[in-house]
């Protein structure tokens, strides 16, 4: 530096300099770093910066919660609930709220694809031409007895659809199968409800009406039947708008804490399979108060003097209801469970009154047989270890991850010369399809789907594309259409409808005079409103009378296995069939219950995990008599000392980026023990458990410091 | 009077100093010119013309009708005209001729743009009475639009305020453009 200007004097001027420079140049508007495209054609009803909303249904579970999508300029930008719509009344699960990343998944299958050798993953597209082509030969050369439809679990357009193919092509009906479903052990209970009842079908539970619920492992606030509806109706249970009676009670007997038992108002960790038992000497103690319960007690595991004075607040209360959860019923005596459960209904004189059991009256579209059980699933793959399908579609369903891996579908499938999957991404067993042709995802189909499983009303809920479709995708019931009517003049009338759209007008059209939540003469009028309204509704409900069956006993529970604990499989909360584990907002949120994101976990009891030297995030290895797998321990507080929880949802070894190689999946664990409905009795194994050695960190959100004292001096 | 520190005694640093002012006062100059300049467009649109054929800002801008944001028109709505006007020899709609062939848009530069945390809405002012050369000046003499010196906070108070006593709760509410 000069001797004129110091190095401190030159820095200061140097600073101030720069400092005015970039605050004059730099004020500069915004519009220097934007640009804006206008449309070259822009779509109807878009306004640049203003959203438009449509009202549509979610797709990512079979409960059908009616959606409002915002969309601006073409792109859908956030889900909520529709306010109308009698299941979801404006709310939404985190599912649906994730829906967005079914959409704009970068895993997605963008155009149809063929790979000749299968499980090769060598796929190569196809253009659509060539694949109705193919599915057009193979409805015309396979014998119709060996085409086999699978489809998902939601009674939907596309269930009614095949019903209708099969049935003009002479070919077995299709099967709706899902592994929610075989959690919730729906077959069972629609079994049960046939035999107390005398009404096959799923019943609805007023649970909102109601003063005490006695919920036998029912994870309403998790995935049972429509959680969303149940979740409000839990909600206005508690918050009783008559000041005259008090806030509803639940009580909530399973093994292992649940967010609905952790919401509830007492817990009652029972022996898992006693459920049954315990809703028969509640029932019993409903008629005499001075029966004798100790076998029931000691069946349960849980002092005689909690039972009688529960069963006390259950006597007293004016409105009582007493609700199946899956896991009770996929026990081996799970039949005798579900009507021990509703026979406690019927005692209780809750039948079709509020606060009971109702039955909504599905809209009368298309033939609802109900969701196949497990012993039909069973069937399809005898048929196909024995050669006797040819060819198998699937749609909306990934059996190689949601059956057990005890019924060997893997194997079964190689006997099957031609596999065509309708997935939207690679999942399991896509990638062991000779065919992909990808559907549209939820928010680029058309559609509809009955819903009488929760809510408020029987509805047929409209499903409606809210953006264009994103790539190279094709409805599945368009690619059927298109090749039914390539099958010669003497096939093809029977299934008159000129494309998807045709079929769901003439479906809906049935609908026009019936009344109910709008009305209308002109069926294209009608249509228009039940699009935008989201679907239609009617309170019609079927008269419930029931009795108790005759003779009525609830044998004690059998196990496969000689193993140690008591498995309990559970559908995880946010992933649920699994089909969720490729979208991040799902991994990412927590657990309620234990925080843990993006991994399995299994949950066992401080004092077992005491015993067996066990500490967290050590890995075990959990061995039933079919299989083992390994997971990261949670020492879960909550859980019975006898018993071991697995999320299920995890352990894909395909599906995308995101779900690929992460946790386990617990359906390796299960035998093939049925129940007498034949649904599988997935709670009904023993394991063990086997220390590895190995460690590994589970994410986790909660504080294990402020929570367990971990790590505390 | 304390004696001047010893390095301002040299003439060089006052001269020195006097540059350097000179030097930001020409640059602030610039920079400000440049900033309020209307932004070079991709697209030689000459707003005059169309106005002066009679065209209204609503034909091709009618989101101010129904919403808050005035919209640019399509390349079909271009077309509805420029279909009947022979492009040849003319360098701007041979250009725009081009992009139609492609059915390419153009990438356009705001001029009056607002910053993110002020929800502007058109629908409203129009809905008031106002009209578009109010705010946005007599475009049927410029060739690009040009930017209406200072839309801030002030300027817009300053009409806010003058409105009826009742309507001005609402219309010098914060939340009313900061949401």
């Amino acid at each position: 530096m000069s001797d004129t200007l110091s190095r401190r004097d030159f820095l200061k001027l140097a600073t101030l300099g720069s400092a005015a420079a970039a605050a004059l140049t730099g004020c500069g508007t915004a519009a220097r770093y934007v640009k804006r495209q206008p449309y070259s054609d822009m779509p109807e009803y878009t306004l640049p910066g203003q959203s438009t909303f449509y009202a549509t249904t979610c797709q990512d579970c079979a409960a059908g919660c009616g959606l409002i999508v915002r969309t601006v300029e073409g792109r859908a930008l956030k889900v909520e609930g529709n306010p109308n719509h009698p299941v979801s009344r404006g709310r939404t699960c985190a599912r649906a709220q994730a829906a967005l990343q079914g959409l704009y998944n970068p895993d997605r299958v963008i155009g149809p694809q063929m790979q000749a050798q299968r499980g090769s993953g060598a796929f190569g597209p196809i253009n659509w031409e060539t694949a109705i082509t193919v599915v057009k030969d193979a409805l015309q050369k396979t014998p119709p007895a060996e085409i086999a439809f699978l489809t998902g679990l939601a009674p939907d357009h596309v269930f009614d659809l095949v019903s209708e193919l099969t049935a003009a092509l002479g070919a077995p009906p299709p099967l709706r199968y899902g592994a929610l479903g075989m959690f919730e052990a729906r077959h069972t209970l629609a079994q049960a409800a046939a035999a107390v009842f005398g009404t096959p079908g799923l019943p609805v539970f007023d649970l909102a009406g109601a003063q005490v619920v006695f919920s036998f492992g029912a994870n309403f606030a998790e995935t049972w039947l429509s959680p969303v509806a149940y979740q409000r109706a839990f909600g206005e249970m508690r918050q009783t708008q008559d000041p005259l009676h008090s806030r509803g009670y639940l009580v909530q007997f399973e093994a292992r804490m649940s967010l609905t038992a952790a919401s509830a108002d007492e817990w009652v960790p029972v022996t898992p399979g006693s459920e049954g038992i315990l809703a028969q000497a509640f029932a019993r103690l409903l008629v005499d108060p001075a029966a004798d319960i100790a076998a029931a007690a000691q069946a349960a595991g849980v002092s005689e003097e909690r039972l009688l004075r529960l069963a006390g607040i259950f006597a007293r209360a004016e409105r009582k209801l007493a609700l199946p959860g899956g896991a009770a019923l996929a026990q081996s005596n799970g039949l005798e469970t579900a009507q021990a459960i509703l026979a406690l209904n019927v005692l209780a004189g809750n039948l079709g009154q509020p606060g009971g059991v109702q039955f909504w009256l599905a809209p009368a579209v298309g033939q609802d047989g109900g969701a196949a059980s497990f012993g039909e699933i069973k069937d399809l793959v005898d048929r196909m270890n024995k050669g006797q399908v040819k060819t198998l579609f699937i749609h909306g369903v990934n059996p190689l991850f949601e059956l057990p891996q005890a019924l060997g579908f893997a194997q079964a499938l190689e006997n099957v010369s031609q596999v065509i999957s309708f997935a939207s991404f690679f999942n399991e067993t896509a990638a062991q399809s000779n065919y992909l042709l990808p559907d549209h995802t939820p928010f680029e189909a058309w559609g509809y789907q009955r819903t009488s499983s929760g809510g408020e009303q029987g509805t047929l809920s409209s499903i409606q594309p809210v953006v264009t479709p994103l790539y190279d995708t094709k409805s599945s019931v368009d690619v059927l259409l298109a090749a039914f009517q390539l099958l010669g003049d003497e096939t093809a009338p029977r299934l008159p409808y000129r494309d998807e759209v045709a079929y769901l007008q003439q479906a809906v059209a049935k609908l026009v005079q019936q009344g109910a939540s709008f009305t209308s003469n002109d069926p294209a009028l009608f249509w228009t409103q039940w699009l935008q309204q989201g679907g239609w509704w009617s309170s019609a409900a079927a008269a419930v009378n029931g009795a108790v069956p005759p003779g009525l006993t609830v044998p004690p529970p059998e196990y496969h296995g000689a193993g140690e604990f008591y498995l309990l499989p559970f559908p995880h909360p946010h992933l649920g069939d699994g089909a969720g584990a490729n979208r991040p907002w799902l991994q990412e949120t927590p657990d309620p219950m234990t925080t843990v994101m993006w991994d399995s976990w299994v949950e066992i009891n401080p004092q077992t995990a005491d015993r067996l030297g066990l500490k967290d995030d050590d890995v075990v290895q959990v061995v039933s008599p079919v299989g083992s797998v390994n997971a990261v321990v949670y020492r879960y507080p909550a859980i019975r000392p006898d018993t071991v929880a697995i999320p299920f949802g995890q352990g894909h070894t395909e599906l995308g980026r995101y779900a690929q190689g992460r946790g386990a999946n617990p359906l390796d664990l299960l035998s093939l023990r049925r129940n007498a409905a034949g649904d599988l009795a997935f709670a009904a194994v023993k394991v063990d458990l086997r220390p590895t050695g190995l460690t590994r960190k589970l994410a986790r959100f909660e504080d294990r410091v402020g929570v367990y004292g971990d790590g505390k001096k | 009077m304390p004696p001047l520190p010893k390095f301002l005694k040299n003439p060089l640093v006052w001269l020195g100093a006097l540059l350097l002012l000179g030097a930001l006062a020409g640059g602030a100059y610039v920079g400000i010119q440049a900033v309020q300049a209307a932004p070079p467009q991709p697209f030689p649109y000459v707003h005059s013309v169309h106005l002066q054929s009679g065209i209204q800002c609503i034909y091709c801008h009618p989101g101010v009708l129904r919403g808050k944001s005035a919209g640019l028109p399509t390349l079909q709505k271009c077309q509805g005209c420029h279909n009947n006007i022979d492009p040849a020899g003319k360098p701007a709609l041979e250009a725009w001729a081009d992009y139609a062939s492609k059915n390419k848009t153009i990438e356009w530069v705001p001029v009056a743009i607002q910053p993110d945390f002020v929800y502007f809405n058109h629908n409203p002012h129009i809905a008031a009475g106002l009209n578009c050369e109010q705010c946005h000046g007599d475009v049927s003499k410029m060739t690009v639009a040009q930017s209406q010196g200072d839309q801030n906070m002030g300027w817009c108070l300053s009409c806010h305020t003058r409105q009826a006593p009742e309507k001005q709760v609402k219309l010098t509410d914060c939340a009313t453009c900061h949401k």
